[in-house]
């Protein structure tokens, strides 16, 4: 009898075993499937602004262009902007035009030479830097770089 | 302990214990206990489609637009993407196997007889709606493959007598294949078959489960209906069930790791170079086709399916003799045998029936520029071959006037490179210009030698023509330029039983040099206008 009962646990375990070994297999694989968007880098590629004449030197000027991006399956093309000015027309910046804090569209104000944000009054000054209100950091970036005349940025938002 | 006591208050689960797995089954001895597996590996297979199914739905859309591009998405960019697709790919085909092994076991050991009648109908169901979910299921990654499968699978169901057109436009939602086709055919194959399947499937279980199982047929012996009993159901028997899951499963892994599933070009409703095959259990219908000319065709797609799934049905009905063993009921057997290798016999002559058209292979880069050519509109303003607007420069005539670098500069910025043209700038990504860079790239004729059209005259005028010169034993070449490229002309020439098994033309791969051919290709690529 307790060879039989031995036999009985034996192969119970086996079928637990195996069992297991698929569950894991196939686990292993579908979550992989599913979780990848957490480790996916996004890659853009630069898009160019147009000629450096059109910014002006000391004032911020809104820039809006239309970049062609990939969107899992498909490419879309989305309007976007960004907060362009260079001090001296060879340094270049450019900002993320969506406040720090909650994503806001913040604007120029050009009396008070400072960007406001009409969300919760948050105020960055021209290099933006937080001058009052709730947001966390400065204005995010793009990274710029000059070719040929021609402005171009990278449109991955890099945080100050 | 106690935890399982409690729940087992509340639920019962040790009585769903006792009815499931403690209950009696017959003494079975190997090797035929292994057949008795085939069932729940065919119920395994099934979880694992509709797992790996949930899976592939999180990135698929069923829309001629995205279709194709998200399967693509799935192959290529999601991790193990291409291994779960691989999974349920083959998963369709094992579903298939195991269901007609099962089916065959059933039928050979009488086992269908009173008072399984009912279990047994049920499964010619199942059978029936695992080919309804390989045939809904081809059609969703929208390539090749899968249009011309379903447009010629369709029409079989539109030759039905009296419904027939009727019958067309509800499985298209309309008379031609497109948008609404796809929709209701994800709608089917994601929503509807498993509805149904899953409630076959636990009507069919629990019958399983309520008559018992079947002893395996002695010779000459005739036990009615009883319930076989000898040995619990576990551990025995649901050993011998995982092991065979777990092999299938293997089984499974590996073909979908080696063996990538293919796919195809986008689905191209003007193409008429395509050879439209079915997957390989439909095979034996395709050839079946084949023989029955004209307005006979309705006999072979409609009435004789129709007649053997009926004749399926009513086999328990019709076979009421107690008697089980495969030889005790010869007429039976030898019936089952006939149609078996009848199916056999009509899938490989399917399989290996030569390809009408020649096979075309394209770098997938030319034709992923095609796409965004024809995306992008660029023949308002661009000719090619002399289709499109007059605006710009014609590209077939133009390409080998650029180099590479010049046309991605071009596509990038057209006025950088070519101040005042009036071509938009379109931000192209980097992916998007590679591929139109090689797509007007492959317009580029390749220089030939003289010796090209005198090679031609000399060695295969004797069968093709070029304008007015040569005979027509061959197609005429006079515009094979539009349709071939270099590589194609060129493997063409060297073998010409690879691309077109059917052709009369000799290899000429030991007859030429190889710089002869090379130089004869790029001439015959050349030929594009008339």
């Amino acid at each position: 009898m307790s060879e039989l009962l031995s036999r009985r646990v034996f192969l119970g375990r086996c079928i637990a075993f195996l069992g297991s070994l698929i569950a894991l297999m196939f686990s292993g694989v579908g979550a992989g499937y599913l979780l990848f968007p957490i480790f996916q880098r996004r890659k853009e590629d630069w898009v160019d602004l147009g000629p450096i004449t059109d910014i002006w030197s000391g004032t911020p000027v809104k820039v809006e262009f239309v970049q062609r991006k990939h969107d899992a399956w498909m490419t879309t093309e989305q309007r976007s902007s960004a907060w362009v000015l260079t001090p001296d027309g060879k340094e270049f910046v450019a900002f993320d035009p969506r406040c720090t804090h909650l994503g806001c569209p913040y604007r120029w104000d050009d009396g008070r030479r400072q960007f406001l944000c009409p969300c919760h009054a948050a105020v960055f000054d021209i290099q933006g830097k937080v001058v009052m209100g709730p947001p966390p950091r400065p204005l995010d970036r793009y990274p710029c770089k000059l070719s040929e005349g021609r402005l171009l940025i990278l449109p991955q938002p890099i945080q100050a | 302990m106690k935890l399982l006591a409690w729940l087992n208050e509340r639920t019962g689960l040790d009585q769903v214990w006792r009815v499931l797995f403690a209950r009696q089954i017959p003494n079975l001895k190997s090797p035929v206990a292994w057949f008795y597996t085939l069932g729940s590996a065919g119920l395994f297979v099934f979880v694992l489609q509709v797992l790996t199914g949930v899976l592939l739905a999180a990135n698929y859309v069923p829309s001629p637009d995205h279709a194709y591009d998200s399967v693509k998405f799935i192959n290529e960019q999601v991790w193990f993407g291409g291994l779960i697709r691989g999974l349920h790919h083959w998963g369709a085909s094992a579903m298939v196997v195991l269901v007609v092994l099962h089916m065959l076991r059933v039928y050979f050991m009488g086992a269908y007889k009173c008072p399984r009648e009912l279990t047994w109908i049920m499964g010619v169901l199942l059978l029936l709606f695992v080919l309804a979910f390989g045939f809904t299921g081809y059609l969703l990654p929208w390539d090749q493959k899968a249009y011309w499968a379903t447009a010629v699978g369709t029409n079989i169901a539109g030759q039905s007598p009296v419904v027939g057109p009727l019958l067309i436009k509800l499985l298209r939602g309309g008379q031609e294949m497109g948008a609404a086709t796809l929709s209701r055919f994800y709608a089917l194959h994601v929503l509807v078959l498993p509805m149904i399947v899953g409630l076959l499937l636990v009507g069919h279980l629990f019958l399983v489960v309520w008559h018992g199982i079947s002893e395996p047929p002695k010779r000459h012996e005739v036990a009615k209906g009883a319930k076989g009993k000898g040995q619990p159901f576990f551990p025995d028997s649901v050993f011998k069930d995982v092991v065979v899951a777990f092999l299938v499963f293997c089984v499974l892994l590996f073909l979908a790791y080696r063996i990538r599933v293919p796919l195809e070009e986008v689905a191209d409703p003007t193409d008429s170079t395509y050879n439209p095959r079915p997957e390989w259990y439909f095979l034996f219908l395709f050839q079946a086709l084949k023989f029955f000319p004209g307005r006979l065709e309705a006999v072979a797609a409609v009435l004789l399916p129709c007649l053997a799934i009926l004749m399926l049905l009513l086999v328990p009905f019709l076979d009421r003799k107690p008697e089980r063993h495969p030889l005790d009921r010869p007429a039976w057997t030898a019936l089952a045998l006939m149609v078996i290798s009848g199916i056999a016999w009509l899938a490989w002559v399917g399989a290996r029936g030569p390809l009408v058209n020649p096979v075309v292979k394209q770098d997938p880069l030319v034709l992923a520029g095609q796409r965004l050519y024809r995306e992008l509109k660029c023949a308002y303003c661009h000719r090619i071959h002399g289709q499109g607007g007059t605006v710009g420069p014609e590209l077939d005539k133009a390409a080998g006037t650029k180099t590479e670098r010049w046309l991605w500069d071009h596509f990038r910025d057209p006025q950088a490179v070519n101040p005042g043209s009036v071509m938009p700038k379109f931000g192209l990504l980097d992916d998007e210009t590679r591929a139109l860079v090689a797509y007007v790239i492959s317009f580029a004729p390749e220089p030939f030698t003289e010796e090209a059209p005198r090679l031609f005259a000399d060695r295969c005028a004797a069968c093709h023509r070029i304008g007015k010169e040569g005979a027509e034993v061959g197609p005429d070449l006079s515009l094979i330029g539009r349709t071939r490229d270099k590589s194609f002309i060129k493997t063409y020439i060297e073998n010409p039983s690879l691309t077109n098994p059917t052709s009369a033309m000799p290899s000429y791969k030991s007859q030429l040099t190889d710089t002869q051919i090379e130089d004869l290709a790029r001439y015959l690529a050349s030929l594009v206008r008339e």
